[in-house]
Formats: structure tokens, C-alpha cells, sequence
């Protein structure tokens, strides 16, 4: 065995008590350390001090698969605490088996509240949607992310994708925008319709629908967004603008399916998706956010969705 | 406060003084025993390739001026290093558009570089892929450079896209396909249109007509001579065919190994070239 | 001997042209010598001019004689600068009365000057774009300063001069005749008559009408005052259009004058058709 030469180090007293001081509390047996939710912090805070732009970070293991919402994972593990209130959903349904899971796996580790209220929600985890009802000041919303990279498809050289995010030179972006409309008459990007964030960086909103997308803009709450795989992090603070990349004379649109409504709530202004019926055929609509369905239901709904408040606004902006 | 006095802006187009290229060892070390007169473009000392040195030149609005050679000579590489395509080793790179031509936009940083290439310097090169993207449509190719300065308007775009196609007479039902369904000499037209997509005041021709069957190649100069004539650009011709420097330019620069050997006036060098090497490629070429 | 020809090698009215053309002259021609290094045949050295003066005025027609190889092609590539001058000065007034030497003029100014105030019409049509007779004829009444619609005008009527027939005149260049493409030429070159024309036999191709209509056309440049110096292989023409003739032996003036004085002296090496 190979001894190495001792130097006088410090009491071994004081060295503990440091490293306790720089690392927080002590680690608690389980998924997650402490100073990796830290580094994850940080990211958040670049995130949001760069708006839309991908911050890079270490992507931890999870026990999840990466792909399944294990950027998000982390993200929600570094911000919750034991009296944060917690909601997760998946295609806007609190119930689905992947949020189920994440939501059991983050309360059983940290031992925070569940949640399904979306108004009562401290921290929000979603795949695929923004809830109906508008964020409030102090809410977080936490998108899970398959691909942070808008200019994945466009361009596949990584360090030109970066050096076109540096020198915000996106006319390639607008060169596929353009294609679209020449070849299919509209612009037909539907879910992570690319948007510009603060006029300055191109980001993809996640896999949310064009019906979620202007609800980022001029959000009350903050929106971070992670993609476990690529090992980026990105944000929207709240009050940023957020516009969805189209040309002047091609207004974007939202889906909506004339005179269709929730089954159950009879929305139709809502993110309504069809049911399969009892003969397999695809003829009825429900709302894709259940707690807002249930609600609305239960007449504890706001009139006003979070898309209509920020199409307002929106509006009353360009008045401006 | 006394206003400055402004100064008259260059009578010039973009202006080249004492630009060089080293591949290796940048020292002047590397420059003895290079040249004509060495019969190399190889530094014996360090190896290095000196593949341009001491080229001056400048090039007014509405004129062409070209630069003749064998491959290997250097003149791609002095057309490359005016693009920005390759960073010059020495020398001074001004455009008229740019600071009225007191800055050597060799000195601007990368992205500053990349940007003059939207409005202020275009090129076209020999081979189309290398200036287009092949997979979009003809009018697509043409939006790049237009949304990069900031069109926002389809419609508009759409327009412009069809004026130049119509310029450079591709027929415009082929202006949705895919440019990689066309023809050589048709995707070189597009190039030319997307080079001409914002008014550059100067155009770079990298061996423009070179791949291209002779009829072909015929109806690409003509355009070019065209556009030459009625747009006012300032052009830089890079051939080695005699045949495309006497249609398109006045002026021309003879190069071999890394160093111009003769300028002079497009039918003087034809009719009465001075330097060996110029007798010799004329001879060639009459032949 | 007519005592009004002088066989010197300098010439009148030679007033002293150090710095610029003679007084009332557009071209003053001084000492001029060239010779051609062939590097690429043994590096020989042939020569062709051996200090050659002449003056041209406006409005004036001096047409050049000799034998063939006298070096008559020679200066007028001299003087438009196809050739580069060993030594010697090639001095030309400007539209705007400043003097320069194209012997030693930057190649721009020189290519400026052939825009707008020198012409140079040969027997070739040479390196012109497949584009309609029309658009040669007008862009080059363009080049010198018309503008559009204007130098579309002139064109057509010089093209109706030369007798170009209006059928033709929307056809590429290249299909035409060598005959035709020589009109063509003359039409592109006496549009809007530069300051200074150099013809270089332009009207070797023609038969006899065409070449009739041509000789006319030259004439009227005179009323322009356009300063000319020609070639012509053919005494009529010499005859007919020059104020004086230079006539130019192994390099040198060997006379000058009057064109039926030197047309008519037996003793002059003139390789003409007569």
C-alpha cells in the first residue's frame, strides 16, 4: 500500500463544521443531495436571469427514466420543501399513472403536501399543459422537457445551434416557418410552437399545445422548464414577454374545434380532447384540465381562463 | 464642440491592402523563399503554406474586377478571406458601407464579421450547395437572407422572393420546389438570386460557371454580365477561365503562388500581357 | 516633291506637349515606343513602335496608312490602352479640359474614360452577352451617359442607319451575320460619339451599300466634333471621310497630310486598295 506524505491540516472539527456550513443542512437518505438541488437552484436563477435561455446543468440519475419527466424530478426536488403543496399532471389529469408516480415519489422523499387544486398549488409539475386557471404571484409552474432545443430540427451541428442562439440569428427558424406555410397553407407546429422570449432568445415551450402557449406571456407565476436528457434548464419570470414566432400577415392560432364542448363541464372554452366511447369511436369531448373541469362543475371556477386573461392582455398591449 | 469635418466617402466598393493567408507557421519566416520567382507557395523554413501575400486591390461600384489563376495559385483563398469565410493573416479588409470604409473588417469580431455578409458582402460559389440549402424551396433560400434582416411579412416576402427569382429567370411555378429537384445551372441562378436578396453593394464570384455544361454555363454568364451592368454592384470574379473574366469584368489581377504577378485592364492582359506566367496562361488558353 | 508634305518623324502642328495634349488638341501622341517581350517564345523581343508623335483635334478624321506591320493597329491599341506603352506619353483632354497621360493612367481611370469618353470600334463584336441588338446599341449610349429612354431612341435610329433590319433588332447578337455584328458594332460605338473614336477597319466585313450607309454615318461625326483616328484598308474611304492622313512606316511617321497629297504620292509605302 503507497503512502502519501501528511501535511498539518486544520482541526478536523472546524473542517466539518465548514463543509456543514457550505453544504445546508445535512443530506437526507434518498434520491436527491443536497448540494445537487443546489446546483439546480442555480440553474433556475440563470434561467431566470437569461429569460429563455438554456441554461446547461449535471443531470442527475433518477429514478425515473430520463425522457419521463426526470428533468422536472429534479427541478420540483430542489425548490419543494415539507410545506410546499404540490401538484403533478400529465396531458392536464392530476390521475394519470406518470404524475401519480412522480407526485408519491417527491411527498414520500420530502414529505410535502399533495395537491390537486391548481388555485392552493405552491409548486406545479405538468407534462404537455398549463392549467386552465390563471398562475398567481408565487406560483411555480415546473413543464417537463423531451427536447429543449428549438433548433434540433433545423440545424444539427450543436455548436451552431449555440452560436445561433449567441448571435440570435433565427432565420433559419423563419426559413421552416416560411416552408411550412408554402408546402401545408398554415404554419403547422403544434405542440412546442417556438416562441421568442423577451425579443431575445427562441425557446420551445415543451410539448404544451398553441392553446397553452400565450398563457406565458405575461405570466403572474414563473415557469421553469427541464429536459432531464439534454441536461438544460430554461425559465420565463413572470411578466416577460413571450411571443409565438409567426409572420405579420399569418396571425397564430389556437386549436379550437367549432361547437365542441366538455362533455362533463360543457366548457368550450377550455383545452377540450376527445373521449373514446363505449363503440371505440372518438365522437365526445371532456376538458383536458380535470381539476378545472371538476370545478368548474362544482361552480368554483373562474369565468375567465387563463387563456382569455392573457389574450386580453395581449390585446390591450398592441392597443398601446 | 467643433463638428468633425466628415470625410468624402471612398469612391471604392471595398478596398484589399497587403491581405495575406498563411497555413502554418504565420512568421515572416515562413515568407522567404515563397513566390513566382521561388516557383512555391511552400515555405522551405517552416513549411507553411503561404497561399496569399501582398494582394492589393479595389473594386468601385458598377465595376468587376478579376482575379485569374491556376487552382492553387491563391485566388479562392483572397476571395474566401474578403467573405469571411476564412480569417485573413494580414493585411486591411474596408468595405464603403461599413464605417465609410474606415474600419478593416478584418478586425470585427466573428459574429459582427458574419453579419456584414447579410447586406454589405455576398458571395457565390462554384458549387450551389455550399450557398444554398438544398432540402427548401427555391423562394425559402431566398427568405433566409430577407428574415434575417428582419422581414416579417410573408406576403411580402413572397414577392420579393418572386421578383428575383424572375430576375435570374427561373421560371416561377418551380419557386416552391425543393432547390435540390433542380438543375445546375438553375440551382446557380438561385444562388445569384439569393445573393442579390438585400442589395449587397458587393459581390463575390467564386468560379461561377465552373461544373456547368457549356450552353448552360453561357446563359449563367450572360445573366451575370446583365446584373452586372444594371445593378451597380461592385463585383470580385475568381476564375481560371479566361472566357468568364473577359465577359464580366474590366479589370483583372493574375496570381501564382500566393502573389499577384500582373494587373491590368481585361483586354490589355489578353492582348498584351507582360508577366511570363500571364503570356503563358493566355497562350493556354488561345490555344 | 509637294513641298506641303514633310518626311520627318515628327509631325505638325506639333507645338510642345510635355505635359499634356498640344493647344486645341484631343490626342496628342509623344515619343511613343512599344515593343513585345514573348517569355514564352525564348523571351525575344519584338518591336513595333519606335517614337510615333501625332495630335488629333475635335471634329477632326486622321486616318492612318502604311504597309501591313507598319504599326498602324498597334498605336490604336496603344492609345486604348489594349497595349501597354513602353515609353512615351499618350496625352488626352477630358471633357472636363484636365490633361492625362493614358500611357500611365491607373487602369480604373482608364476603364472610366472608355466608358464615357473614348470609343473603340473594331470589325469584331467582341465578348457581348447573348442579349437583343437593341440592348447592346442602348446600354452602350447608356455607358456615356444617356439615360434609358433616350439612349433607346438613339439606338434604334442608329441601327436604322446602319441599316440593321428592324426585325433583327430584338435578336441576340451572336446569330447575326459578321456583316451585321460590324454594323451593329459601329452603331454601339458612334452612339452618343465620345470624345475620341478609334476605328480599326470598320468596314472590312461590308458589302458595298452597308458599307456605303457605314462611311456615311462616320462622316456625320465630324458636325459632333469627334476627334477620330482610323484604319482603313481602303483608299475611298481614307479619301472620303479623313482631314489628314499619318502615314506610318517600321514604326514611324514617315508623312502627314492632306489625304489627296499622300494618297496620290507614289512615293509613300501605302498598302491600300485603290
Amino acid at each position: 500500500m503507497t503512502t502519501y506524505p501528511t501535511t498539518e491540516m486544520p482541526s478536523t472539527d472546524t473542517a466539518v463544521r465548514r463543509t456543514d456550513r457550505l453544504a445546508g443542512p445535512a443530506p437526507r437518505p434518498g434520491i436527491f443531495d443536497e448540494l445537487s438541488k443546489r446546483e439546480i437552484r442555480r440553474a433556475v436563477l440563470s434561467g431566470i436571469a437569461i429569460p429563455g435561455y438554456q441554461v446547461p446543468f449535471g443531470s442527475r440519475e433518477m429514478p425515473v427514466a430520463r425522457g419521463w419527466g426526470s428533468g422536472g424530478l429534479q427541478v420540483t426536488l430542489s425548490l419543494v420543501g415539507q410545506d410546499t403543496r404540490l401538484k403533478v399532471i400529465d396531458q392536464g389529469e392530476d390521475a394519470g399513472v406518470n404524475a401519480s408516480n412522480l407526485r408519491r415519489l417527491v411527498v414520500g422523499h420530502v414529505g410535502c403536501e399533495e395537491e390537486t387544486d391548481t388555485r392552493e398549488a405552491d409548486v406545479i409539475q405538468s407534462r404537455h399543459r398549463i392549467p386552465e386557471q390563471p398562475l398567481q404571484d408565487g406560483q411555480v409552474l415546473v413543464l417537463q422537457v423531451p427536447g429543449a432545443e428549438p433548433l434540433a430540427g433545423i440545424v444539427k451541428n450543436m455548436d451552431e445551434q449555440r452560436r445561433m442562439h449567441a448571435e440570435a440569428d433565427y432565420s433559419k427558424m423563419w426559413v421552416r416557418l416560411y416552408e411550412d406555410i408554402v408546402h401545408n397553407g398554415l404554419i403547422t407546429n403544434a405542440a412546442g410552437y417556438p416562441v421568442l422570449v423577451e425579443g431575445r432568445y427562441v425557446m420551445t415551450p415543451s410539448p404544451i399545445p398553441r392553446w397553452d402557449v400565450p398563457k406565458l406571456n405575461h405570466s403572474e407565476g414563473v415557469t421553469v422548464l427541464s429536459a432531464g436528457r439534454e441536461k438544460r434548464i430554461f425559465a420565463v419570470p413572470p411578466h416577460t414577454l413571450v411571443e409565438p414566432l409567426t409572420f405579420e400577415d399569418r396571425p397564430f392560432e389556437v386549436e379550437r374545434t367549432p361547437g365542441a364542448a366538455c362533455r362533463l363541464c360543457g366548457s368550450d372554452d377550455t383545452y377540450i380532447v376527445q373521449e373514446p366511447g363505449p363503440d371505440g369511436t372518438f365522437s365526445t369531448w371532456v376538458c383536458s384540465d380535470t381539476d378545472f373541469c371538476r370545478r368548474r362543475r362544482a361552480g368554483d371556477a373562474p369565468e375567465v381562463t387563463a387563456l382569455e386573461a392573457a389574450l386580453a392582455h395581449t390585446r390591450e398591449e398592441s392597443t398601446i | 464642440m467643433s463638428t468633425p469635418v466628415p470625410l468624402a466617402p471612398p469612391t471604392w466598393a471595398l478596398k484589399v491592402e497587403g491581405l495575406g493567408r498563411i497555413y502554418g507557421d504565420p512568421s515572416a519566416a515562413s515568407l522567404a523563399g515563397t513566390g513566382p520567382e521561388h516557383g512555391t507557395a511552400v515555405s522551405p523554413a517552416t513549411g507553411a503554406v503561404v497561399a496569399a501575400w501582398d494582394v492589393d486591390f479595389d473594386v468601385a461600384p458598377g465595376e468587376a474586377l478579376g482575379i485569374i489563376g491556376e487552382s492553387g495559385s491563391g485566388k479562392s483563398t483572397v476571395m474566401r478571406c474578403v467573405a469571411g469565410d476564412e480569417i485573413a493573416t494580414a493585411g486591411t479588409i474596408a468595405l464603403r458601407g461599413v464605417d465609410a470604409g474606415t474600419t478593416n473588417i478584418r478586425d470585427l469580431d466573428p459574429s459582427a464579421r458574419r453579419r456584414l455578409r447579410l447586406d454589405q458582402i455576398s458571395a457565390v460559389y462554384q458549387d450551389p450547395a455550399a450557398g444554398l440549402n438544398l432540402d427548401v424551396s427555391a423562394g425559402g433560400n431566398i427568405a433566409d437572407p430577407l428574415t434575417a434582416i428582419g422581414w416579417r411579412n410573408y406576403g411580402r416576402i413572397r414577392e420579393r422572393a418572386a421578383q428575383l427569382l424572375s430576375r435570374v429567370e427561373v421560371p416561377l411555378d418551380r419557386m416552391d420546389d425543393p432547390v435540390r429537384s433542380f438543375s445546375g445551372g438553375m440551382r446557380q441562378r438561385v444562388q445569384i438570386a439569393k445573393a442579390l436578396a438585400n442589395d449587397p453593394p458587393v459581390l463575390l464570384l467564386d468560379e461561377p460557371t465552373t461544373g456547368l455544361d457549356a450552353s448552360v454555363a453561357a446563359g449563367v454568364l450572360d445573366l451575370l454580365r446583365g446584373l452586372l451592368e444594371e445593378t451597380g454592384v461592385a463585383a470580385v470574379v475568381v476564375s481560371h477561365d479566361f472566357g468568364v473574366i473577359e465577359m464580366l469584368t474590366r479589370r483583372v489581377l493574375v496570381m501564382q503562388h500566393g502573389r499577384v504577378v500582373e494587373s491590368g485592364l481585361t483586354d490589355q492582359l489578353l492582348e498584351d500581357p507582360q508577366h511570363p506566367y500571364s503570356q503563358q496562361l493566355v497562350a493556354a488558353a488561345r490555344g | 516633291m509637294r513641298t506641303d508634305i514633310t518626311m520627318t518623324t515628327t509631325t505638325q502642328p506639333i507645338a510642345d506637349a510635355d505635359t499634356g495634349p498640344a493647344p486645341g488638341a484631343v490626342l496628342s501622341v509623344r515619343g511613343l515606343r512599344k515593343d513585345f517581350t514573348l517569355h514564352t517564345i525564348d523571351g525575344r523581343t519584338v518591336g513595333a513602335l519606335h517614337g510615333v508623335d501625332l495630335d488629333v483635334g475635335p471634329g477632326e478624321h486622321v486616318a492612318l496608312a502604311g504597309t501591313s506591320g507598319a504599326g498602324k493597329s498597334t498605336l490604336l491599341r496603344c492609345v486604348y490602352r489594349t497595349y501597354l506603352t513602353g515609353s512615351g506619353h499618350i496625352w488626352f483632354r477630358t471633357e472636363t479640359g484636365e490633361s492625362v497621360d493614358i500611357a500611365a493612367l491607373p487602369d480604373a481611370e482608364v476603364a472610366q474614360l472608355r466608358g464615357h469618353e473614348i470609343g473603340y470600334v473594331s470589325q469584331f463584336l467582341r465578348s457581348q452577352p447573348r442579349r437583343s441588338v437593341l440592348s447592346i446599341v442602348a446600354t452602350a449610349g447608356v455607358a456615356r451617359g444617356m439615360d434609358r429612354e433616350a439612349a433607346h431612341d438613339a439606338a434604334a435610329a442608329a441601327l436604322r442607319q446602319v441599316g440593321i433590319d428592324e426585325q433583327l433588332w430584338d435578336m441576340h447578337a451572336t446569330v447575326l451575320s459578321g456583316g451585321q455584328k460590324q454594323r451593329v458594332n459601329i452603331a454601339a460605338g458612334t452612339i452618343s460619339p465620345p470624345r475620341l473614336l478609334l476605328l480599326d477597319e470598320p468596314v472590312s466585313a461590308l458589302d458595298p451599300a452597308n458599307r456605303a450607309a457605314v462611311l456615311d454615318l462616320i462622316a456625320r461625326l465630324e458636325e459632333t466634333g469627334t476627334a477620330v483616328l482610323s484604319v482603313f484598308h481602303d483608299l475611298d474611304a481614307i479619301e472620303r471621310l479623313a482631314t489628314r492622313v499619318v502615314v506610318l512606316g517600321g514604326g514611324k511617321v514617315l508623312a502627314t497630310g492632306a489625304p489627296e497629297d499622300i494618297l496620290r504620292d507614289p512615293s509613300l509605302p501605302l498598302e491600300v486598295a485603290r
